[in-house]
């Protein structure tokens, strides 16, 4: 049987139903903890948060995939209360979301403990709460090009995949030769690593997804929602339809198997404005009405959104 | 213990409120209560046992006290550990006035929301964000993360890469003069490269030298440099701050420490010296320095008076110079 971590258990893939693969429960830099301009009372965050889920979950959603890394606010505690009452699966991640995302203690670490780190996260638990990890986060720094640390870390994390069977999910596909080169010295196959962000509006113009597909690798298109005709789009906006369009060239072209698509929302974000009225749910009300309108069949939805996430979730060992 | 003292007296913030700082007594002014790597709080090999670490702590306190110690400053800054609730307990339990810190640094230690913030591009912070997040430290309280602010900061803290400064280094040492000059706490720098040069920046900001502790001066490299005397010329305090450490090739000795005191106190700087021991009470994430928060006390001030320092100039070093460095302005 073909199993997934959870923050309530280990579930059959079976039961993962309807697949968000790259969301946020709440995601901050390291650090904005410390800036009270973001507080926030556990009313609000739950206020914030429990409509979201429970819409996600009468969409017919099943499962969210949390990328928050470490040190970004991941609170494996809160995600299993909300799991609990909105009876939505929640996927949590080990790993780092890019090299400047790990705090001092990670950063000065070895390829060696960092593997050690994401393992027992997955094998054993995260810190306290007894919750695996069902995947691991890793990605590029900011500035375009891999650093040293983001290897280690990609390193370490391609080590904890191959032992664990957990899959991979990336922070940008930007720059992906030296991770595909890592992921190939240590024996992964790609097909459990998902490139993530290929279609934001900064970095869809400088990725070479085509390339990452004939590697092997798997194409995430998971910024669906932050577009250009936003009333306060974020820099890494997009045309809605050039999205749209880069996402069809590859579903309609014989590639549905190796995509996986997302909104990357944050429920309450933690460090940061967040996007007003940009949810998880803009999957459900706006990109599926729209995969339809361009002449997508429900056959091909359901793989996207169901058969991939599960074939790519599952634990592979 | 904690006076609610009238706005014209001279105070010291403390973790459980300002004190009068006739109270102080003989204060550490550079030790580390609990220390953390930033991070280590997550790996999945480092327990944090509040208890136990607060057993440990109680211990070290009551040490110091019974050695004369009335005042430690945990001078760890806002991000290294600093745990308010647990300082406070430690307080109220041992008696000793402990005196937590806001600021950071090196660059390196800093958390990303400084230094990639999530914008295009994706600018660190400069001087003016970080006086104003220290600031607040010690106007409105420290920061318990996304719970709640507690007492106020006695100290903003920062320290420069030791290759030589950053640029978000020296957005630190500019963001906490400016700090010290709004809030009137003291700024403690521990240097980098150069303890002079970097003097200069947090003096540019127009701070008064007497208001800033120079940490580290008894790294052999600043002490073959003059950096204590010339420090203390300038007006800053002079923190001798590694006493007891005896093993490490980067610094003096505690002998030559002695003779440093001497001299200075010679040419008329009794009253900028400092002493303190950078102690690690309990260290999470990397080697501890387990040196007693009493070392000073009990037993480098009998070798300095062994060697000449007389009774007067050995108590404006624990307690008047400390008490006059930390008075809130
Ligand atoms: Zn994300």
């Amino acid at each position: 049987m073909s199993k997934v971590n959870t923050v309530l258990g280990t579930i059959p893939a079976e039961e993962l139903g309807f697949v968000a693969i790259h969301e946020h429960i709440g995601y901050g830099m390291p650090g904005s903890e410390l800036d009270t301009k973001w507080w926030k009372t556990p009313e609000q965050r739950y206020e914030e948060t429990v409509p979201k889920l429970r819409q996600f979950h009468e969409y017919g959603g099943g499962t969210f995939v949390d990328a928050t890394g470490i040190c970004n606010g991941r609170d494996v505690d809160y995600y299993k209360s909300l799991s609990a009452k909105t009876g939505v699966h929640i996927v949590a991640c080990t790993g780092f979301v890019g090299g400047d995302t790990a705090l001092p203690h990670f950063a000065r670490a070895t390829v060696d403990y960092l593997s050690r780190q994401f393992i027992h996260e997955i094998t054993v638990g995260i810190g306290g709460t007894g919750a695996k990890a069902g995947i691991i986060k890793v990605g590029v720094s900011r500035g375009g090009r891999m650093t040293e640390l983001d290897k280690r870390i990609y390193r370490a994390a391609a080590r904890a995949a191959a032992a664990t069977g957990v899959p991979i999910l990336t922070h940008l596909a930007i720059d992906p030769e030296p991770a595909v080169a890592i992921f190939n010295e240590e024996g992964l196959p790609l097909d459990r690593v998902l490139f993530g962000h290929v279609d934001d509006g900064v970095n869809a113009p400088i990725t070479p997804d085509t390339w990452i597909v004939q590697q092997g690798g798997r194409l995430g298109f998971d910024t669906f929602g932050y577009e250009t005709e936003l009333t306060d789009p974020p820099f890494w906006a997009r045309p809605r339809k050039d999205r749209m369009d880069h996402f069809l060239r590859f579903v309609q072209g014989g590639q549905v198997d190796r995509v996986l698509a997302s909104a990357d929302a944050n429920c309450s974000p933690l460090g940061w404005p967040g996007v007003k009225g940009h949810t998880v749910n803009y999957i459900f009300e706006v990109l599926i009405p729209d995969l339809r309108n361009n002449g997508v069949d429900e056959e091909t939805i359901t793989r996207i959104f169901v058969d991939n996430p599960a074939d790519f979730l599952s634990i592979r060992n | 213990m904690t006076d609610t003292t009238t706005s014209t007296s001279k105070t010291v913030n403390t973790v459980l409120g300002p004190v009068p700082a006739h109270e102080l007594g003989v204060v550490a002014v550079h030790e580390a209560l609990l220390s953390v790597v930033p991070g280590a709080e997550y790996a999945y090999d480092i327990t944090i046992d509040r208890a136990e670490i607060f057993e440990i702590l109680a211990q070290k306190l009551t040490d110091f006290r019974e050695h004369g110690g009335k005042t430690i400053v945990d001078s760890t800054g806002m991000f290294h550990g600093r745990d308010l609730k647990l300082y406070e307990a430690l307080s109220r339990s041992t008696g000793v006035h402990i005196v937590a810190s806001t600021g950071m640094g090196p660059e390196e230690m800093l958390g990303g929301y400084f230094l990639t913030p999530q914008t295009n591009p994706p600018t660190p912070w400069p001087a003016e964000k970080f006086a104003g997040l220290f600031a607040q430290e010690a106007t409105e309280g420290m920061v318990v993360p996304r719970l709640e602010r507690r007492g106020a900061a006695g100290m903003v803290t920062v320290t420069a890469t030791r290759d030589g400064m950053t640029a978000t280094d020296e957005s630190l040492f500019r963001g906490a003069a400016r700090t010290a000059l709004a809030t009137g706490i003291p700024a403690s720098i521990r240097f980098g490269k150069d303890a002079l040069v970097e003097l200069e920046i947090v003096l540019d900001e127009k701070l008064p030298a007497d208001r800033v502790l120079v940490g580290g001066l008894d790294r052999r490299d600043a002490v073959a440099a003059g950096a204590p005397l010339k420090v203390a010329e300038r007006g800053a305090y002079v923190a001798l701050d590694h006493i007891g450490l005896e093993d490490d090739d980067a610094y003096v000795n505690d002998r030559e420490r002695a003779t440093l005191v001497l001299d200075l106190v010679k040419a008329g700087h009794g009253g900028r010296i400092l002493l303190s021991s950078n102690a690690i009470g309990v260290a999470k994430g990397q080697l501890g320095h387990d040196v007693a928060y009493s070392y000073v006390a009990s037993t480098f001030i009998p070798l300095l008076k062994s060697l000449g320092l007389s009774d007067a100039d050995a108590r404006r070093i624990l307690v008047d110079n400390p008490r006059d460095l930390l008075t809130v302005r």
